[in-house]
């Protein structure tokens, strides 16, 4: 059941019907309506229906029943149609409007709901209709007034579950259908309800075991068996999931539509994603979590600008939507260096990591982690991606992050191990990786392999700044062999600036290293012609003192 | 504004990791701690709303207790500090966060000195000559500059979502007759996964009724790339000729007189039965027409042709039907 929808429904081409079997039982007499209703088979009762209006033997309230099966059937469009053309005769019964008023509504046609409800004689589905009007429209003191006229009958109560469901208060709706399932155990319907709650709750596993009490029962449930999938997308990965709903699209009619669309959308989200672009388009303001999808499926495919363009009108309601907004403009901040941008998304994290139902879910903690690292405060970054790195032992994504924040923190042997970990090309051809990880060699004393990262990297601004890095860094960690080779390659790029007080140091440092042992003699040939390379009047001296003391210790210079 | 936030989030580790049995003891803990916060500290709204989710409805202890072991892993997952002895640990744990905090502090003041850096004091103590010596301080005449490297947040990307729907809101057209239906609280409000196809439904339902004209087929259903969906070919075929066997074979009213099937099916003289095993009858490959060759076997076994081919060969047919059918011929094939 959607009454999420946004989009009206109305308004396009009529409802395709594809041909295919069923008949039910194959005995010879004429079913009677009643048989086709209690199976649920509305498409077998309005045939009937129709048939005997065509052949003049009607049923009495033949346009009521043609209504109520195109209802129940999902075909509001239907049923819309049915009733309008009941108000529009002279001893239409009153109660009819709002029966029109509620195909309206499933429609999303709010507006119009409600001019059509205010024509129906007061009664309980009327106020039930206007409160989750009023829900609609956000309209928080007829809310109020319409809540306050509902009474302690269970539908009324059933409809003010709804709303606790789609205003996220799950615990809530639990309550109500707990209390009502106490009093009539054979409610088996509201153990589905409780289901879906768990299932919002992230409780997958509890959820499915109570779906599983209405299943023993109603094995071919569309709500229940699409819930199901959706539990073991949860539990176990996309291909279970898939299953489970492969085995409902089997056992189905072809002439079955209900929830057609709910299912083409998992079909999608089970598959990865595959199909977005043909499926989801369509189904945006439709199922609610359509957009959200093709964000998540924009961001996969690095087009940040298409899913800030889906997702910035959007105002956030859900976790999910405050997470994606962050998210988005993360990216975005990033990728145009915006501060708005940023700060928009520093705070929509820490407002779903800070908030009761998020703070410890996993998107709670990326949340938080992202929002401090946001603010570059990496030592929470480490608590919050600590408390759930055993999730994400081998995400690249996870692992960039976490590294640098490892790094950032001066634990280079650790970062160092974590962006090794690192698969994805995109990632280890950023330059953020690059330099972060030739500063970690650096410090963790493997200066060669930071030179080595230089190597191959083509000549661009970003590897004239991995030279800077290396020449000082290595200096700075006595690696001086590399900082010397660094700052000869800087000498020889940027003949403009003055590198030769760091290459002066650094040659010498090499010679130092070789009088501590630390470094082979052979090194001291290379020392020489780095020297050379530079015209300052010191070299002559400083190549002298060092063939003295070549001479007098035996290692050949040339 | 953050700082207050961000401290506080250093304890949450050790909140998540409380075991708590009773809801009295939830909230207890809270203030107690925020005291042995020494700075102004306060205390994330986090562990607390957990905590108040867990303790809330205690009627439900049976799927409650189920629902907390599934968020274990998750919050179980931050008990850095497998906190069993609470209040002992407690003060121990402040003591290491702050210590750790002076660390990273060192960090940050004293950056130009990480672990393993050059030290120009371990090399003092070379036996070299004082030229070499002189030489060495070139070493610490430069200081290396330090290069501010570039963070880089890659968002997370959630997972694909998927959607369950909302919950029945009661907002439904009630039975005409005034009778309850249960939708919606023994059975979901949702059709039933094998709906009647219109089509066939109405053609059984005019063929049980026999008013044929009643229903003239409204609308022709078609099926969009068949290749691609040969269940529902299939399954249109199996139900259109299931509606077949249900009916009487049709019969054929025929406009002239027609010779029974029984006089046909009579053997032929010696002669013609020997003449055709030797010469054949004729082939389908003859020159002629499809016409002519109708025409041509329809003569060979006593069959009339009027004005029209179509009753003859209907005629045709069914005496091959007849033949297929029986039992005689059955057992000589």
């Amino acid at each position: 059941m959607i009454l999420s929808r946004i989009k009206p429904a109305v308004g396009g081409e009529a409802q395709s019907t594809v041909s295919d079997k069923k008949k039910k039982s194959k005995t010879k007499k004429i079913p009677r309506l009643e048989e086709y209703l209690q199976q649920r088979d509305y498409l077998g009762a309005l045939t009937l229906l129709e048939f005997q209006r065509d052949t003049g033997e009607r049923e009495e309230h033949a346009d009521l029943w043609i209504g109520y099966c195109a209802f129940h059937l999902g075909d509001y469009k239907r049923a819309m149609e049915e009733y309008k053309s009941l108000t529009m005769q002279a001893d239409c019964p009153a109660e009819v409007w709002v029966y029109l008023a509620c195909t309206l509504f499933f429609l999303g046609l709010y507006k119009e709901a409600e001019e059509a409800a205010s024509k129906a004689p007061v009664s309980p589905l009327q106020n039930r209709l206007l409160f989750h009007l009023a829900h609609k429209f956000n309209d928080e003191k007829k809310l109020m007034g319409f809540h306050q006229n509902l009474e302690d009958v269970t539908e009324d109560q059933l409809s003010l579950a709804s709303i606790h469901y789609m205003r996220s208060h799950y615990q809530e709706a639990i309550d109500i259908y707990k209390r009502i399932l106490l009093q009539n155990r054979d409610f088996l319907a509201l153990k589905v309800y409780v289901a879906l709650c768990y299932y919002k709750l992230d409780y997958y596993d509890v959820s499915q075991e109570v779906l599983a009490v209405y299943l023993q029962s109603i094995p071919d449930s569309t709500i229940a068996l699409n819930l199901k999938a959706c539990n073991h997308f949860r539990l176990y990965n996309g291909k279970a999931a898939e299953a489970e709903l492969k085995n409902l699209i089997d056992i189905s009619s072809c002439s079955f539509e209900f929830a057609k669309e709910l299912i083409r959308h998992n079909l999608v989200v089970f598959r990865g994603g595959e199909g977005a672009l043909q499926v989801l388009p369509p189904l945006i303001d439709v199922i609610p979590e359509a957009r959200l999808n093709l964000v998540i499926y924009y961001l996969r495919q690095d087009d940040v600008q298409e899913a800030y363009n889906l997702i910035k009108d959007l105002v956030p309601t859900t976790p999910q939507e405050y997470i994606l907004k962050g998210v988005v403009n993360a990216a975005l901040g990033q990728e145009i260096c915006s501060r708005d941008h940023l700060k928009i998304a520093q705070q929509f994290f820490q407002l779903v990591g800070g908030s009761a139902s998020e703070c410890d879910t996993i998107p709670g903690r990326q949340c938080m982690a992202s929002c401090f690292f946001l603010l570059r405060q990496f030592e929470d970054v480490l608590i919050y991606l600590n408390s759930v790195k055993s999730y994400f032992y081998n995400d690249d994504t996870f692992n960039f992050n976490y590294a640098q924040a490892k790094a950032a923190l001066g634990n280079y042997k650790e970062a160092e191990e974590v962006f090794l970990l690192i698969q994805s090309e995109k990632i280890k051809s950023d330059y953020v990786y690059l330099s972060w990880l030739a500063r970690c060699y650096i410090m963790n004393q493997k200066g060669r392999l930071a030179w080595e990262l230089y190597l191959k990297m083509g000549t661009s601004a970003d590897s004239f700044s991995l030279l800077q890095l290396i020449a000082n860094d290595c200096y700075k960690m006595g690696q001086f062999y590399y900082a010397a080779k660094a700052f000869d390659a800087l000498e020889k790029l940027d003949p403009g600036s003055n590198y030769w007080e760091g290459k002066r140091g650094a040659c010498v440092g090499v010679f130092q290293l070789i009088l501590a042992g630390r470094e082979s003699k052979e090194t001291l040939r290379e020392v020489v012609p780095l020297l050379r390379n530079s015209g300052n009047p010191q070299v002559e001296y400083i190549i002298r003192a060092l063939r003295k003391w070549a001479k007098a210790n035996r290692v050949p210079l040339s | 504004m953050e700082r207050p936030d961000t401290r506080l989030l250093t304890d949450q580790p050790y909140d998540e990791s409380l075991e708590l049995h009773d809801s009295e003891e939830v909230v207890t803990p809270t203030p107690t701690h925020t005291q042995l916060q020494s700075k102004s500290r306060q205390r994330s709204r986090k562990g607390r709303g957990q905590m108040a989710a867990n303790s809330s409805s205690d009627e439900f202890e049976e799927e409650k207790a189920v629902s907390h072991r599934a968020k274990e892993p998750i919050s179980g997952q931050p008990g850095l500090n497998a906190n069993e002895e609470e209040e002992e640990e407690e003060d121990d744990d402040e003591e290491e966060e702050d210590s750790d905090e002076e660390e990273s502090d060192d960090d940050e003041e004293a950056g130009a000195a990480p672990k393993g850096a050059y030290d120009p004091a371990d090399y003092e103590n070379l036996p070299v000559t004082t030229e070499i010596k002189e030489l060495f301080q070139y070493i610490t005449r430069y200081t290396p500059q330090p290069v501010e490297l570039e963070h880089k947040l890659k968002p997370f990307i959630p997972d694909f979502i998927p959607a369950v729907g909302d919950i029945d809101a009661f907002l439904k057209v009630p039975r005409p007759d005034g009778k309850t239906d249960d939708l919606g609280l023994v059975v979901l409000d949702e059709p039933c996964v094998k709906q009647s196809d219109p089509t066939v439904l109405s053609l059984w339902l005019s063929e049980e009724s026999k008013q044929h004209n009643a229903t003239e087929l409204k609308k022709v259903t078609s099926v969009a790339s068949p290749h691609r969906n040969p269940r529902a070919v299939e399954g249109w075929v199996e139900s259109i000729s299931a509606l077949h066997r249900s009916k009487p074979a049709a019969s054929v009213l025929y406009g002239r007189p027609m010779p029974d099937i029984d006089s046909l099916m009579q053997e032929w003289p010696c002669e013609l039965e020997e003449l055709l095993g030797a010469a054949r009858p004729p082939p389908a490959a003859l020159a002629c027409s499809l016409a002519q060759y109708a025409e041509l076997l329809c003569a060979l076994l006593d069959i009339p042709v009027y004005c029209s081919r179509i009753h003859s060969l209907h005629l045709l047919f069914s005496l091959y039907l007849e033949f297929c059918g029986s039992a005689h011929f059955k057992r000589r094939a």
